[in-house]
C-alpha cells in the first residue's frame, strides 16, 4: 500500500516530479562542481606559482661569508665546502617528498672572456632523478624554471657526458660578446659551441651554463655541488609556523613537522643533508603564501555563496511540491490517516526525489568540475570519489528540510479548512 | 483595473510574493557581490603580486658597468616604482664583504618581503646587515659593525634567503659618495604595472638606449597567468550561480501562477486574452524585480565589501577596498532578465488553463 502510494504519485504527475528532480539535480551538480573544482583551485594556483622558480636554496654550511655580486665571486670558497652530488636524491626521501616539485643542483665557477670575469654555472638541464625509494621525477633547471626561454636549443643532458662541448649563454652576455646559437666560445681553454641563448630577465642572463659533469671535470671538483635549488609546494605560513621549532612541545613539534610549511621542509632537507643549510627564499616563498591564501579565501567565499543558493533552490522547490499537495494531505487526513503515516509517505517521496536528483547532479557535477579545470587550468581535474555519496546525502537532507515546514503546517491545519479553501 | 490586479496580488498573496521577492533579492545580491568583486579582481590580484618586488630591471649594457641614475626619474615618470642599487666590496678587519647602497625610501615597496629584526631603514652613517653577516661577525641590532670605511651602528638584521643575507646595506648616497663613478648605480629595479609592463619596458628602452632593460619573466608571466585564471574561475562561478538563481526564481513564479489558476480561469472566462494575463504577471514580477534590485544591491555591496575586506585588504576604507558602486546598472539588468525569463516560463502555463475545468474545482 505504502509503495503503491509512492509509485502512483510519481506515475500520476511525472512532469512535476521531473521538475523537482531536475532542480535537485542542478543544485547538487553545482555543489559537486564547486567542491570538486573550485576548492581545488588553491592547489592549481599553487602549482602555477611554482613557475616562479625555487623557493628553497640549499648551500653548504660555510665558515666564511660568500662575497659575490651577480654570480662573480670576489673571494674563493674554502675547498672543503660543498654538497656531495650523491646527496641530491635524498631530498626526495624526506617526509614531504611528494611536495618537492623540482631539484636543481649547480656548481659555480668563473672564467675570463675578453678580459672580463664571467660566471659559469654547471647545471642539470633536465635529468631523470631516481629517489631512494625508486620513484622517478624530472630534475634540473628546465623543470624548475618553466618561464626560462631559449632562443636556439636546450642542451639534452639526459645521458651524462663530461666531454660534451656545448653551452647555453645568457642573453645579456650574448649581446655583449656578439654570440648567437651556433657560435663557438672558449671556456677554460676549451672550445664550446653555443646551442642556445637564454633569456630570463634576471642575473642568469649574464652567465654561461654548461653541463654539471663538464664543469666538474674542468674545475676538478668531481661529485660536488655548490648549491641545490628546491621547489616545494607549501602551505602558507601562519602564526604557528613562525614559532621556533626548538621551543615547541612534542605534539606541537609533530604538527609542525607534518605540515608542509616552507620552514619544516627546509628542516627536513637539513636532516638528510647534514653538511648543508636549507633556507627559504623569502621573495618567492612568502609571497606565494600571501597570494595563495587570498585566492583560497576568495574561492571559498564564492563557493559558499553558490552552495547556499543551491541549497535554497532545492529547499524552495521541495517546499512548493508539498504546498501543491495540501489538498491530498487534507483528504488523507479526513479519511483517517495518521499524521505519522502521511509524513512518512511524503517524506519517502521527497527523499526519493532528493536521492535521484542528487545522484544525477553529483555525477553531472563531477563531469562539470572536470570540464572547468580542463578549460581554466588545462589540467584534467579529479573529483574525489567520496564527494558523490556526500552530495547525495546532503541533497536528501536539504530536500527533507525544505519539505518539513509546509508539511507540518498542512498537518496542523484542520482538513476541512484546506478542503474548503481548495474547493 | 490593471494596477488593481497587481496591487491586489501584493495584498492577498503576501507570503508567496515574499518568497518570490527573496529569491530575486538573493539573485540581485549575488549579482552585485560578484560583479563588484569581478570588476576589481584584476587590480586586487595584481596588488598581491606587488610583494614580489621588481618585475623589470635596468642593467648595464655593453662594456659599461653602471646605469645612469636618471633612469630612476625616467621610470617614475612612467608611473612605475624604481630604486637604484649600488654594489661595492667593503672590508671588515681582513675579510671582504659586499656593501649594498640602497635608496631605502624608494626601495621600500620593492623590498616588502624582507624579514627584518629592528628598523627597515638606516640613516647615513648607519647600516642594516644580512643575517649571515650578523652571525659571522657576531653583531646584533644596536651594536656597531667595524667596516673599514668607518664604524656603523646596526639598525636592523635582514633575512631574505637570497644574496641580501651576505651583505651590509647602507644608504645609497653614502655608498655613491665612495664609489669611483658619479650619478650612476649598479642596477635599477623597477616595479611597473603588470598590465602595462611591455609598454613600460619599451618606453624605458627608448629613453635609455645605453642600458639593458629586461622583464623578469618568471614574475611577470606568473602574475599574468594567475590573474587570468582566477578571473576565469570567478567568471565561471558567477555564470553557474546565475543559472541556479534563475531556476530558483522560476520555481517561485510557477507556484505563483499555479496558486492563481482560479483567478486566471475567471479572467479567461470573462474574455481576457492570454497575452494580457501574461502581461499582468510580467508587470507584477517586474515590480518585484525592481524592489529586489534595490534591496539586493545594498546587501550585495555589503557582501562585496565583506569579501574584499576579509580577503584583500587590511584597511577599512571603502575606496581602498575598491567596492564598485557602478555595478547598479548591470545588476538591475541581470535581475530584470532573471525575473522576465522566470515569468515567461511560468506564464506559459496560462495558455494551458481551461477555465471550465479550473472553475469546476478540479
Amino acid at each position: 500500500m505504502f509503495l503503491r502510494f509512492v509509485g502512483q504519485s510519481i506515475r500520476r504527475a511525472p512532469r512535476r516530479k521531473a521538475m523537482a528532480i531536475g532542480a535537485v539535480a542542478l543544485g547538487s551538480a553545482v555543489a559537486t562542481a564547486m567542491l570538486g573544482a573550485m576548492l581545488d583551485i588553491g592547489d592549481r594556483v599553487n602549482r602555477e606559482l611554482r613557475n616562479l622558480g625555487a623557493n628553497l636554496l640549499v648551500t653548504p654550511k660555510s665558515a666564511s661569508l660568500p662575497v659575490d655580486i651577480g654570480g662573480i665571486r670576489y673571494q674563493p670558497l674554502a675547498k672543503d665546502e660543498f654538497i656531495p652530488l650523491a646527496g641530491v636524491p635524498k631530498i626526495r626521501s624526506i617526509f614531504w617528498q611528494l611536495n618537492i616539485t623540482g631539484v636543481a643542483p649547480s656548481l659555480h665557477a668563473q672564467t675570463q672572456i675578453d678580459g672580463r670575469d664571467v660566471p659559469v654555472e654547471g647545471v642539470w638541464f633536465r635529468r631523470d632523478l631516481q629517489a631512494p625509494d625508486g620513484t622517478h621525477s624530472a630534475a634540473g633547471v628546465r623543470a624548475m624554471n618553466s618561464t626560462w626561454k631559449v632562443d636556439g636549443n636546450w642542451i639534452d643532458d639526459r645521458v651524462a657526458n663530461d666531454r660534451a662541448a656545448d653551452c647555453i649563454v645568457g642573453a645579456a652576455l650574448a649581446r655583449r660578446l656578439g654570440l648567437h646559437s651556433g657560435s663557438t666560445l672558449a671556456l677554460f681553454g676549451e672550445h664550446f659551441s653555443v646551442t642556445g641563448i637564454l633569456s630570463t630577465g634576471g642575473d642568469e642572463e649574464d652567465r654561461v651554463f654548461v653541463r654539471l659533469e663538464v664543469l666538474e671535470r674542468l674545475t676538478g671538483r668531481t661529485g660536488q655541488a655548490d648549491a641545490i635549488e628546491v621547489g616545494a609546494l607549501t602551505e602558507p605560513e601562519d602564526a604557528f609556523a613562525r614559532k621556533d621549532p626548538s621551543k615547541m612541545q612534542p605534539e606541537e613539534y609533530d604538527r609542525w613537522y607534518c605540515t608542509p610549511y616552507i620552514t619544516s621542509i627546509a628542516h627536513q632537507i637539513q636532516e638528510v643533508l647534514p653538511m648543508a643549510v636549507a633556507r627559504p627564499i623569502r621573495r618567492v616563498a612568502d609571497n606565494e603564501g600571501q597570494v595563495l591564501s587570498r585566492v583560497r579565501g576568495l574561492m571559498l567565499l564564492i563557493a559558499l555563496a553558490a552552495l547556499a543558493t543551491a541549497a535554497l533552490t532545492v529547499w524552495s522547490v521541495m517546499a512548493t511540491t508539498v504546498l501543491e499537495r495540501r489538498y491530498e494531505i487534507a483528504i488523507m487526513e479526513a479519511t483517517g490517516a495518521g499524521s505519522g503515516l502521511i509524513a512518512a509517505l511524503l517524506g519517502a517521496e521527497v527523499a526519493m526525489q532528493g536521492a535521484i536528483g542528487g545522484l544525477i547532479g553529483a555525477v553531472a557535477g563531477a563531469q562539470l568540475s572536470g570540464a572547468v579545470s580542463q578549460t581554466v587550468f588545462g589540467i584534467h581535474g579529479e573529483t574525489p570519489a567520496a564527494l558523490v555519496p556526500l552530495v547525495v546525502v546532503v541533497a536528501i537532507a536539504v530536500s527533507l528540510a525544505g519539505a518539513a515546514q509546509p508539511l507540518r503546517r498542512a498537518l496542523s491545519l484542520e482538513p476541512a479548512e484546506i478542503l474548503r479553501e481548495g474547493a | 483595473m490593471f494596477w488593481r490586479f497587481v496591487l491586489g496580488a501584493v495584498k492577498y498573496r503576501r507570503r508567496r510574493l515574499l518568497l518570490a521577492f527573496s529569491g530575486l533579492a538573493v539573485a540581485a545580491t549575488l549579482a552585485t557581490a560578484l560583479f563588484s568583486v569581478y570588476s576589481d579582481i584584476d587590480r586586487k590580484m595584481r596588488r598581491e603580486f606587488r610583494g614580489y618586488g621588481a618585475n623589470l630591471v635596468i642593467a648595464p649594457a655593453g662594456n659599461s658597468q653602471t646605469v645612469p641614475l636618471r633612469a630612476v626619474a625616467e621610470a617614475e615618470r612612467l608611473g612605475a616604482v624604481a630604486a637604484p642599487f649600488l654594489y661595492t666590496i667593503g672590508r671588515i678587519g681582513d675579510e671582504r664583504v659586499v656593501v649594498e647602497g640602497i635608496d631605502f625610501r624608494r626601495a621600500a615597496p620593492l623590498t616588502a618581503y624582507w624579514q627584518v629584526t629592528g628598523a627597515h631603514t638606516a640613516a647615513p652613517g648607519e647600516c642594516l646587515v644580512g643575517s649571515s653577516v650578523a652571525a659571522h661577525f657576531h653583531v646584533n641590532v644596536g651594536q656597531s659593525l667595524p667596516l673599514a670605511s668607518g664604524f656603523c651602528p646596526v639598525r636592523g638584521i635582514v633575512t631574505t634567503g637570497g644574496d641580501e643575507d651576505n651583505r651590509v646595506m647602507i644608504p645609497f648616497d653614502r655608498a655613491a659618495a665612495d664609489a669611483p663613478f658619479h650619478d650612476a648605480a649598479s642596477v635599477i629595479e623597477v616595479r611597473a604595472d603588470g598590465q602595462r609592463i611591455n609598454e613600460t619596458r619599451a618606453a624605458l628602452a627608448r629613453a635609455l638606449p645605453e642600458t639593458d632593460v629586461r622583464i623578469l619573466h618568471a614574475i611577470a608571466e606568473t602574475e599574468a597567468n594567475v590573474v587570468l585564471k582566477v578571473k576565469a574561475a570567478v567568471f565561471s562561478l558567477a555564470l553557474v550561480i546565475f543559472a541556479i538563481t534563475t531556476l530558483c526564481v522560476t520555481g517561485n513564479f510557477s507556484a505563483l501562477v499555479i496558486e492563481r489558476s482560479k483567478e486566471i480561469g475567471v479572467l479567461k472566462a470573462i474574455g481576457a486574452a492570454e497575452g494580457k494575463i501574461a502581461a499582468l504577471f510580467l508587470s507584477e514580477s517586474l515590480v518585484l524585480a525592481l524592489a529586489s534590485t534595490v534591496a539586493g544591491y545594498a546587501a550585495g555591496l555589503a557582501v562585496a565589501y565583506g569579501i574584499a575586506r576579509r580577503i584583500f585588504s587590511d584597511t577599512a576604507s571603502v575606496r581602498a577596498i575598491g567596492v564598485d558602486f557602478a555595478v547598479f546598472a548591470p545588476v538591475m539588468a541581470v535581475t530584470l532578465l532573471v525575473a522576465v525569463i522566470a515569468t515567461l516560463f511560468a506564464a506559459s502555463r496560462i495558455w494551458c488553463i481551461e477555465p471550465a475545468v479550473i472553475l469546476r474545482g478540479e
